[in-house]
């Protein structure tokens, strides 16, 4: 079998010495051009504007689905391009929500956009970046209270733990409470106005939201009421704790 | 003409308009840049498609109806041979690349077009010399079209791929990630820099200039004389 290969052409010696002299030093000449070339250096490209969510329909022959997956992970990975990696923060943001944008029209349903704002693009270390993606957040949030209120859960958490700003975490708290009502919604999502007024020290208000929202009858989860009761407890004890360092 | 290539060609360039019409009423801004982007990429992969099919398919023939054997039963040489044929597939290139340089006409400017058309000749001699190496190693039509397809999209994306290789988001050391890189390293010292050729950017931003065909002229001849050179050792080794 091996011999076949070998012997079925013909030997060396028929091939004329110009040819092989020709071969050798064509290959010299090509190695010689190469190392003569300019080095190839990375060189970082700027994140350009979607196109319409129409045009990413049509080029994917009518598969939006399909296209949004792999415009998500072409988006994801961009900040990788071939030898270099931009830092996220150096993402122009505003080009960024454009593109996250496109992607949810593309595709109702997924989360795929509003996850990486919140944990990809929202977690970046410099703080006007993270406000802006914050800021998308909230406003996806207002389209669709109860589709997008986990998001806008982590960006109460955000505010309060990462951008130290209380009085934001405060409004995201506060319009989960207002608009995330759907059965969907666990009770602690809509009860993080709680948490972040008792943070903010203003006991007495969150001790009023509490008893509100048990005296309003609307929570008939008892686990809910369970820990609302429980909450009434513990910013009673602060209250009372409060009172005794006003009085000494 | 017996092959229609021409028709094939003039039916690439319809659908090619079509398409750039279709494509400009969907963009917002950028109206002509978009147009003649999508068309100068459209129409660079076309040609090579186009040359490629048109030479091993039409050299495979000569192969299997035996006219091969009829024509080096002459007293001619194989090298005679090899660059009449090279010669003929340059000719059907020059057409190729024309046709579809007029076709740009319509939407870039004339001195960039004809930058773009000179380079896309160039890149087509390298597809046709590339062709008929493959054919004369495999003497069978798909070996030697996926052979083509690999060193042609290997030669155009060598550049993305060794930078990644070389500047590596995480850092490794291990011996096959070595050798890997090693072999890449390689692979941009051997095949042409296709990259440099044919550039839409010259289109859409008029950013082409005859300084950057030197270096693609160049590379052009390197490698075609380095094809031939493989091309004839093979052929001077076929038995038929």
């Amino acid at each position: 079998m091996i011999r076949h290969y070998i012997e079925k052409d013909r030997p060396l010696r028929d091939v004329p010495i110009a040819v092989i002299v020709m071969l050798v030093v064509a290959l010299a000449i090509q190695l010689f051009w190469h190392s003569q070339q300019e080095p190839i250096v990375a060189k970082a490209e700027d994140l350009p504007r979607p196109m319409s969510p129409r045009a990413y329909v049509m080029s994917s022959f009518g598969e939006p689905v399909a296209a949004a997956k792999i415009l998500n992970l072409w988006l994801q990975a961009f900040d990788n391009q071939p030898g270099i990696s931009i830092p996220l923060h150096s993402l122009d943001y505003d080009v960024v929500t454009d593109w996250l944008d496109t992607i949810l029209e593309l595709d109702p349903r997924g989360h795929y956009p509003m996850l990486v704002a919140a944990r990809v693009y929202g977690s970046v270390s410099v703080d006007e970046k993270q406000r802006e993606m914050m800021d998308y957040i909230f406003y996806k949030f207002n389209e669709d209270p109860n589709k997008h209120w986990r998001w806008l859960a982590h960006a109460v958490i955000t505010a309060k733990h990462e951008l130290k700003d209380m009085q934001l975490a405060l409004k995201y708290a506060h319009a989960l409470a207002e608009k995330a009502t759907g059965e969907n919604v666990p009770y602690w999502a809509r009860d993080m106005k709680i948490i972040v007024l008792e943070d903010m020290g203003e006991v007495a208000a969150a001790k009023i939201l509490v008893g509100g929202l048990i005296a309003s009858g609307e929570i008939t989860d008892p686990y809910e009421l369970n820990f609302l009761e429980n909450k009434i407890h513990t910013l009673e004890e602060k209250m009372t704790k409060i009172r005794q360092d006003v009085d000494k | 003409m017996r092959n229609r290539l021409l028709w094939l060609s003039l039916l690439v360039v319809v659908i090619s308009f079509g398409l750039v019409e279709f494509i400009g009423d969907l963009a917002i801004t950028e109206h002509r840049v978009t147009q003649v982007a999508v068309l100068g990429a459209f129409l660079r992969l076309s040609a090579v498609v186009i040359v490629t099919m048109f030479v091993v398919s039409s050299t495979v023939r000569e192969l299997q109806d035996k006219t091969l054997e009829m024509i080096l039963a002459m007293p001619i040489h194989r090298s005679s041979y090899y660059l009449g044929k090279l010669t003929g597939f340059i000719q059907v290139s020059a057409i190729i690349a024309t046709i579809f340089s007029a076709m740009l006409l319509l939407y870039a400017s004339a001195d960039q077009v004809m930058l773009w058309g000179i380079s896309l000749f160039f890149e087509l001699i390298l597809v046709v010399a590339l062709g008929l190496v493959m054919l004369f190693t495999f003497n069978q039509i798909p070996a030697a079209l996926t052979g083509v397809f690999v060193i042609y999209a290997a030669s155009r994306s060598a550049t993305s791929i060794y930078l990644m290789a070389k500047y590596p988001i995480i850092s490794h050391t291990t011996i096959s990630q070595k050798f890997m890189d090693g072999f890449v390293e390689l692979l941009t010292w051997l095949l042409p820099d296709l990259h440099r050729f044919t550039q839409t950017e010259w289109l859409a931003h008029g950013t082409g200039s005859f300084s950057l065909l030197m270096p693609v002229i160049g590379q052009a001849l390197i490698y075609l004389t380095l094809l031939s050179a493989v091309a004839l050792f093979d052929f001077y080794r076929k038995n038929f």
